[in-house]
């Protein structure tokens, strides 16, 4: 019965959507993720569909003209390429060293994943080194065979190739691996007591399991290629090879703005296109979910006389793509001049010396500490506010935030470049740090997302009712129980993105100008001018700041991220 | 002629001692169960029957031919052994249809495919998934993807049958259900089966003999009942169904008849060995009687209602004793009652040698 006046008690307690502090908190993410996000991505939508003001599709048919068909055509083959070899490398890498006896498979698993930590770029820079004209490899190769000019170079279709294959491929490496691991081993045991032998077993029931794992990690390494500038840019502008990043850089360069947008939308057609097809393949994975078992460690396949065979394979290569771009780069680094006999009368420490006293260089570091700190504090509290919303306290549209948030993921980095310029540098923007912040906080969104949410999942809601219950307000139980519980995680996702910040090029090259350098565009911009010894000792003090930021995650997370 | 024959299996890993000395033998339509608690060695057992562990030391023969000797180097490999094998986790594989599944042994045996075609019809009948075929394994309940599991197993025909807690991921209900069809299935093929598990409900209920596994070792083999009434140690009773464990003293002994002091009351014990003196009385719940007055006099502490019969906890001096009735005989907690041991066991005293 119904008394007149009185309202039905709601079944589910819900928020009350005025005066609570975390609703306020949500409208002003979603304000400042309409600003950041939605606005210059739309921007860079409208402009490419507009000439003169006027709507028209005149600016693709230029893109696609035969003049400019080539770049995306090369992108398509690149990144293809790139990923055929990545898969086939990394997939056999992970069998080997996940399921056989390999001796070192340990030591190895780490040095595998060493090129993913590296900026691709600063491998471009190594493989040059090591393959060029004067290179470590090559010379002595030459000297050996009496010729003196190479019949292939690195500055090459081929050369783009294989360095993206080398970074991109851990990619496929870790998601086989991961998918290995969490493989029942039981469904091989089963077939081995079906009659299997040990390769029928690998055939048809091994492999068929774990590839959705090899495609998706290909897929990976293809969106990777995709909207990678570094390499290409070093590595094939020499040879006049352009794909969709370099011609894009080539276009604003001119300036053509219009035709720099409509490249950006073929990249980000492709690159999502991509990604869709991932989480296609990764929707599959349904029908593979399998019922968890006893925890039994499978008995790695014995490879009996193939195993010191196969351990001098693996190693070797571990070797080339993990040790040798480094070695290079640090030898590179101390040689008086490039292209010096390698002896200990040859070193110097005089390049570290000069470019620790070089004004452009000091200004790089402080700029690049500025805008990576300051893109992860904003990224974390963005990110915190938007996955609080949507993960806690489950507002109603919070999950579009989340949605929204996490669409710069399928964004090529060039591409976001292009966007801040459209929507910031007209209101005065042009050339200061705070452009470059924003195209980096549009960046970087999606990884504290990621972080963010995954940290407040893991705390039971019972946590957050105590307190409240307690007497605790919302905003005292989010800062004295939430806030502490989820500080390790918080921390890993602000290093997570002020890494890759640190190192950033693709959108730093197209934002800089004199006076907001990063140290790396000044280390690209010094390999691109022929300082190449300046350049090495640069990237090799970077790449120890990234390995122990690195080693630093490890600790912090005990192990759950980082390498 | 024994199926299969495990002589003095050993299985050590990096150092620790899973399997040790273990013995045994199964018989041509036997059910024999491995029965322990987590831990015990009986699962490491049956996978080196299986191949899939090779043994340390020890000998393991299927259908009289030798599948494991390190001693001699002698190793077959898992598909070399005429075993079906039934996960505990089913394996059902999950890229295959129900129908791939079970066919993929005789597919592996090169069989035509009209032959497979009927051996995978006739089996899936067998464990009533006739219908199925087409269907993929996540679109299967748990108890379906058993019955696959245990299609693919059979379909080979193999020797003897391996079955790893096959039960343990049912719910209540179908546990029960399946037990039932487990039993029928093997006595309409006659095939062995060696059958793991750390239930002892199951273990009784289904095998003609169980060994009882305990640190490695092989502590008691025998029929159900023969294990239940003549448990060989403490170990086995209180594994074997439920157990009150009390100090008592033998007064007097004449042959097997013997009369012990236990809670201030004296009864008479049939007892094979020779013990004397200060020893552990076990008594099962339903070896105990309640009545309203007598010697073992005690106070109703916890009642549970189970359906078929009333289970409780009765405090008599300084310990808690589990008694198990009819369900027509009620008592209300914290009711004085009195005990009577009906039947008892006798072990040496704990400390004794």
């Amino acid at each position: 019965m119904t008394v007149p006046g009185q309202v039905a008690a709601p079944l589910a307690p819900r928020v009350r959507l005025c005066g609570d502090p975390r609703v306020t908190g949500m409208l002003a993410a979603a304000v400042l993720l309409a600003a950041i996000v939605v606005y210059p991505l739309a921007l860079v939508l409208v402009r490419s569909l507009k000439v003169d003001g006027a709507w028209s599709l005149a600016t693709y048919a230029r893109a696609v003209s035969p003049d400019n068909l080539r770049p995306l055509w090369n992108t398509v083959w690149a990144a293809t390429l790139t990923s055929v070899l990545a898969m086939v490398a990394g997939t056999m890498l992970a069998f080997l060293l996940v399921r056989t006896d390999l001796p070192g498979r340990q030591g190895m698993r780490t040095l595998v994943i060493l090129p993913y930590a590296v900026p691709p770029f600063f491998g471009a820079i190594a493989w040059a080194q090591l393959l060029g004209p004067q290179g470590y490899l090559l010379r002595p190769v030459l000297n050996l065979l009496g010729i003196d000019q190479a019949p292939w170079t690195i500055y090459s279709p081929g050369g783009v190739v294989m360095v993206m294959a080398i970074h991109f491929f851990p990619f496929v490496f870790l998601t086989v691996a991961g998918a290995l691991q969490r493989m029942d081993v039981s469904l091989e045991e089963a077939a081995r007591t079906s009659g299997a032998g040990s390769l029928q077993v690998m055939r048809q029931i091994t492999i068929p399991l774990v590839a959705p794992a090899i495609l998706a990690g290909g897929v990976l390494a293809f969106m990777g290629a995709v909207a990678n500038f570094g390499i290409p840019a070093l590595l094939g502008l020499r040879a006049r090879f352009f794909v969709l990043t370099t011609s894009i850089y080539a276009a604003l360069n001119v300036p053509d703005f219009n035709l720099a947008t409509a490249m950006s939308m073929l990249l980000v057609v492709i690159s999502v296109g991509a990604l869709g097809l991932q989480r296609w393949i990764q929707r599959g994975e349904g029908r593979f979910a399998v019922i968890a078992g006893k925890a039994i460690h499978p008995q790695p396949l014995r490879l009996d006389v193939w195993r010191w065979p196969a351990f001098a394979l693996a190693a070797g290569f571990c070797m080339v793509i993990a040790v040798l771009p480094i070695a290079a780069l640090v030898v590179t680094s101390f040689l008086r001049y490039y292209g010096a006999p390698l002896e200990l009368a040859s070193l110097t420490t005089r390049h570290y010396k000069y470019i620790l006293g070089l004004e452009q260089v000091r200004r790089a570091a402080a700029n690049t500490v500025i805008l990576a700190s300051a893109a992860a504090t904003l990224c974390m509290g963005l990110g915190t506010a938007i996955s609080y919303a949507h993960a806690r306290a489950k507002i109603p549209g919070s999950g579009m935030l989340d949605a929204i948030g996490t669409l710069p993921y399928a964004i090529p980095h060039t591409v976001i470049a292009i966007a801040v310029l459209l929507a910031w540098a007209r209101v005065g923007l042009y050339g200061t740090l705070t452009i470059i912040l924003l195209a980096y906080i549009l960046a970087y969104l999606p990884f504290s997302l990621r972080t963010t949410s995954a940290t407040l999942q893991q705390i039971h809601d019972s946590l957050e009712e105590a307190g409240r219950v307690s007497g605790a307000g919302p905003l005292q139980t989010f800062r004295d129980i939430v806030l502490p519980l989820v500080k390790p995680g918080m921390l890993a996702g602000w290093i997570l993105v002020f890494m890759p910040a640190s190192r950033e090029l693709t959108m730093s090259i197209l934002l800089f100008s004199l006076r907001t350098e990063t140290i790396g565009v000044t280390i690209f911009n010094m390999q691109d001018a022929g300082y190449t010894q300046i350049a090495a000792a640069l990237s090799v003090i970077v790449l120890v700041v990234i390995l122990a930021g690195n080693l630093l995650i490890r600790r912090v997370t005990r192990g759950q991220l980082g390498f | 002629m024994d199926k299969i024959t495990v002589q003095g299996l050993w299985k050590e890993f990096d150092g620790v001692t899973a399997v040790a000395d273990v013995s045994f033998s199964v018989g041509e339509r036997e059910f024999f169960t491995l029965l322990g608690p987590s831990g015990c060695g009986k699962t490491t057992t049956l996978r080196c029957i299986a191949g899939l562990e090779e043994p340390t030391r020890g000998e393991v023969r299927i259908g009289g031919r030798l599948v494991s000797a390190p001693a001699s180097g002698i190793f077959s490999p898992p598909e070399r052994r005429s075993v079906g094998m039934v996960f505990q986790n089913y394996a059902v594989w999950p890229h295959m249809t129900v129908f791939d599944n079970v066919a993929y042994p005789l597919r592996l045996q090169k069989l035509d495919r009209r032959t497979i075609e009927a051996r995978v019809r006739e089996v899936l009948e067998m464990v009533a998934l006739r219908g199925l075929e087409r269907r993929f394994p996540a679109q299967l309940s748990g108890g379906q993807q058993q019955r696959v599991a245990l299609a693919r197993a059979l379909v080979r025909r193999p020797e003897v049958m391996l079955l790893d807690e096959p039960l343990s991921n049912l719910d209540a209900k179908l546990r029960e259900q399946m037990r039932f069809e487990l039993k029928e299935l093997q006595r309409r093929m006659g095939v062995p089966i060696l059958y793991v598990t750390h239930d002892q409900a199951e273990a009784m209920a289904l095998s003609d003999r169980v060994a009882v596994m305990n640190a490695g070792r092989i502590v008691q083999v025998g029929p159900p009942l023969d294990i239940y009434s003549h448990p060989a140690d403490p170990f086995v009773a209180d594994f074997m169904g439920l157990m009150n464990f009390l100090p008592g003293r033998v007064l007097s002994r004449q042959g097997e008849q013997v009369l012990v002091e236990v809670l201030g009351q004296r009864i008479r014990v049939v007892d094979r060995s020779a013990l004397v003196g200060p020893v552990m009385v076990a008594v099962r719940p339903e070896d105990l009687v309640m009545e309203r007055e007598g010697d073992m006099a005690g106070t109703v502490e916890v009642r549970s209602f189970m359906g078929n019969f009333i289970d409780y906890k009765v405090r008599v001096a300084d310990r808690t004793l589990r008694v198990q009735t009819s369900n027509a005989q009620v008592h209300a907690e914290g009711e004085r009652v009195a005990l009577r041991v009906k039947r008892a066991l006798l072990f040496a005293a704990e400390g004794a040698a």
